[in-house]
């Protein structure tokens, strides 16, 4: 059997397994409830999932608009000065290994539960990947392009705009995507620790009161958002394929690791 | 800064002068002596290669005559006249195959010197089209690099050089990627382009058949401090053909050559 | 050497830099105190913290769990990364629902481990080992494609034996990128305890942290977020210290 064919029958056979299992009864409906009753829960309370949607999404927004801002700008700046860079990127790396999420209940307690803590908390939660994956990718641009950009007689000005972004941006879109992820992570988790809108929120909720298919109907929303945003940023890496040649090869994947910036292949 | 420069009389374009030059490196440990006191002359329209091994100075020479690097110590004049920053009106640099932009096609790759001093879109097309056509590239201007051969890269490197016509092209060890059939097709196409155009060529490598292959006069370089330690004048005609290759004024050139390289290694 | 002395002294300058300046604000007032206290008053609460039994016993759960879930996920994951490795049909059929497991976002099947487990240790450790397999299994998959076909081709045509390939071979070669993705799979799975502490739990350094932020006692809550970064930094650096000294390895 071919590999792809193999892999769609698992993927099939898990989906029916959901939906045989709990029907069974081989599985308790609290722990999984079947994939029918899981989309009834959702389709019932459409109405409550949406503005949850909503204001999650609101969230993701202004939080992703911060941390990729912000990451982006001071990933350029760090990665293309030197000194800085040898100075700060060991402590910025150092701090990527501190479970953030200890910083909500800070946030919690200076800007109430509201949206406010939650973008607080999430825009930190995607900075450091996107600002470490912009200055790596700054970084690791082929010297000998700016050097040629030079010979030809190009300004600082014109070796940023012409050389230095281009070839920057699929490290930057790399960073982005899991910057991104992080800032939907940050923003859901942050609504199911302490808060009173959003799909977090709602989960939390369901789960209090044991109610597991909206539970799951709330997981899968959160699944689709998190999806869609993973292929709308494969979609533009795909546009700009070819300027995936534009930073020097060899930089190994434990580095990707490092950067936050490991991604999937396919 | 340059009295000097300014009773000698102008010389002819194409003319490069180097006069007495040295390049010292600052590392935080101790200063490096990377050229001593180098002094080198190169006649408009001559094909002059620069040999010698590894650290010998004969791509920091390279450097300085394009303005990417200030000497030292000493003067360099191209065309007569000093050259403090990259002017690539004056000066083409063909680097090796990984400076092509990848992210433009061959033309853009072309009109990108002519781009970044605000030409017009029509006028940039034109004279892209011209260069591509002189490296025999016509046709192939909407590709991307990466669907480009080895050798049409170069090829297509050196119309960027071209495109803004300088007198002098300078060129850093441009087939060094190449495999050995390719760089050898390379080598003619370089020497047609260089007859048709009559440019000044200064070509750095570490191979000795193409040195002498290619050149009008080899320089021989050695390290520690870098320093010119043979200056040879290559008479075979021209145009060279593959026989010459085996040929005894080929192969005492080629040892002249190598006994200084083996020396100084 | 000196610069890199000059270096260090740059990056200890920073970071007083920042605890002075957090002293400053909370100090002259230009923050209210009781939201941001003092840089000294946190870190004095934070030694009478280390004095009390309780948090100690916090400490200790959350050290429990961690080192449980990470024990379990490391050999399994390895094995089943190693696996994928190893067979090139397995790993065609496996990378794509791998990397697609590894894509999405972890957390929120918390309450999933709840509504299976209860509150209580093994749903914490459960949803410690389920945030760090994946990245296990990942980065053994790279460890092993990491090692190069030359040096096999060479240990297998002076007649290695197959302990002797392992050992020779596969163990130098996978030796750095194995310490690199313990390092990053201990920040997931450190992670991963103490959102669960924090979610819903009834002890743990975690749960400690997110019950002093709900009653707003600011002092505990800045020490327990220093305590925490500290130990996750301390053990950060300490991993990498050891890949540095076996770095000679990686070309």
């Amino acid at each position: 059997m071919k590999a792809a064919t193999l892999r769609r029958s698992i993927v099939i056979a898990l989906i029916a397994l959901w939906e045989i299992l709990p029907r069974a009864g081989l599985i308790p409906e609290l722990f999984l409830p079947s994939l029918s009753s899981t989309l009834l829960a959702g389709w019932n309370e459409a109405g409550e999932f949406g503005h949850a949607l909503a204001v999650t999404l609101y969230e993701v927004a202004v939080s992703m608009a911060f941390a990729c801002g912000g990451g982006i700008l001071l990933g350029a700046v760090v990665g293309s000065l030197p000194r800085p860079r040898i100075l700060i990127m060991p402590m910025v790396s150092s701090l990527y290994a501190v479970p953030l999420v200890i910083l909500y209940p800070v946030f919690t307690v200076w800007l109430g539960i509201g949206s406010e803590s939650k973008i607080a908390f999430a825009s930190i939660y995607g900075f450091l990947p996107t600002m470490l994956a912009t200055a790596a990718g700054i970084q690791t641009i082929d010297p000998q392009l700016l050097l040629a950009a030079r010979s030809m007689g190009a300004t600082l000005s014109q070796r940023l705009v012409r050389v230095i972004i281009p070839a920057a941006i699929p490290t930057v879109l790399s960073g982005l995507r899991v910057g991104g992820a992080l800032v939907i992570v940050g923003v859901v988790v942050s609504e199911m620790l302490i808060s009173s809108a959003g799909i977090g929120y709602l989960i939390s909720r369901y789960r209090t009161i044991l109610d597991s298919p909206h539970v799951f109907a709330g997981v899968l929303l959160v699944l689709a958002m998190a999806m869609a945003f993973n292929a709308a940023i494969k979609w533009i890496e795909r546009k700009a394929s070819i300027w995936q040649t534009g930073t020097r090869g060899g930089q190994s994947t434990a580095d990707d690791i490092a950067a936050g910036a490991l991604r999937p292949a396919t | 800064m340059q009295p000097l420069a300014n009773i000698t009389p102008i010389k002819p374009a194409g003319a490069i002068e180097v006069r007495n030059v040295g390049q010292i490196f600052k590392t935080t440990s101790q200063d490096v002596v990377a050229l001593e006191n180098v002094s080198l002359d190169v006649k408009p329209g001559r094909f002059v290669v620069l040999v010698g091994p590894s650290g010998c100075g004969k791509s920091t020479l390279l450097m300085m005559m394009a303005g990417l690097r200030q000497q030292t110590s000493g003067t360099i004049t191209i065309s007569g006249a000093p050259i403090p920053q990259p002017d690539p009106n004056r000066v083409g640099v063909v680097f090796q195959e990984a400076s092509l932009f990848p992210w433009l096609t061959a033309e853009e790759n072309v009109e990108f010197p002519l781009a970044l001093r605000g030409v017009s879109k029509a006028d940039r097309r034109a004279k892209a089209q011209d260069a591509l056509q002189l490296v025999g590239l016509d046709g192939f201007g909407k590709r991307h690099p990466h669907e480009l051969s080895g050798g049409m890269k170069q090829r297509v490197s050196i119309a960027r050089g071209l495109v803004q016509d300088p007198p002098v092209l300078l060129m850093d060890e441009p087939f060094a990627a190449l495999d050995e059939q390719t760089r050898m097709t390379m080598g003619d196409e370089l020497l047609r382009i260089w007859a048709a155009t009559g440019k000044t060529v200064v070509f750095v490598t570490h191979s000795l058949t193409e040195a002498v292959y290619l050149a009008d006069e080899v320089i021989v370089m050695s390290p520690r401090p870098g320093r010119i330690v043979d200056h040879l004048q290559v008479s075979l005609p021209r145009p060279r053909t593959y026989e010459m290759l085996s040929g005894d004024a080929f192969g005492s050139l080629r040892d002249r050559i190598w006994r200084h390289i083996r020396k100084s290694a | 050497m000196q610069s890199a002395l000059g270096i260090k002294l740059a990056r200890l300058a920073i970071v007083l830099a920042i605890f002075a300046l957090w002293e400053f604000l909370s100090r002259t007032g230009l923050v209210n105190p009781r939201l941001l206290p003092s840089a000294s008053d946190t870190l004095v609460t934070l030694g009478d913290l280390l004095q009390r039994a309780a948090v100690r016993k916090d400490l200790v759960v959350t050290a429990t769990e961690v080192v449980t879930a990470f024990a379990l996920a490391v050999p399994i994951g390895a094995l089943i990364g190693y696996l994928i490795a190893e067979n090139r049909y397995f790993a065609e059929v496996a990378k794509p629902l791998l990397f697609f497991a590894f894509s999405i976002p972890k957390s929120i099947f918390l309450p999933m481990f709840i509504l299976v487990f209860g509150v209580g240790f093994s749903q914490k450790v459960g949803f410690g080992f389920f945030s760090t397999i994946f990245i296990v299994i990942m980065s053994t998959t790279t460890a092993v494609e990491s090692v190069k076909v030359e040096h096999l081709t060479v240990a297998r045509s002076y007649g290695a034996t197959p302990m002797q390939t392992a050992f020779r071979v596969y163990l130098p070669s996978m030796l750095p990128v194995l310490l690199e993705a313990l390092r990053i799979s201990m920040i997931f799975n450190l992670t991963g305890v103490i959102l669960a502490e924090m979610y819903a739990s009834r002890d743990g350094i975690g749960h400690q942290i997110a019950s002093w932020g709900e009653n707003f006692q600011m002092k505990q809550l800045l020490a327990g977020v220093v305590m925490v970064a500290a130990i996750a930094m301390t053990f950060n650096e300490l991993v990498r210290w050891v890949e540095t000294r076996c770095s000679h390895w990686r070309t």
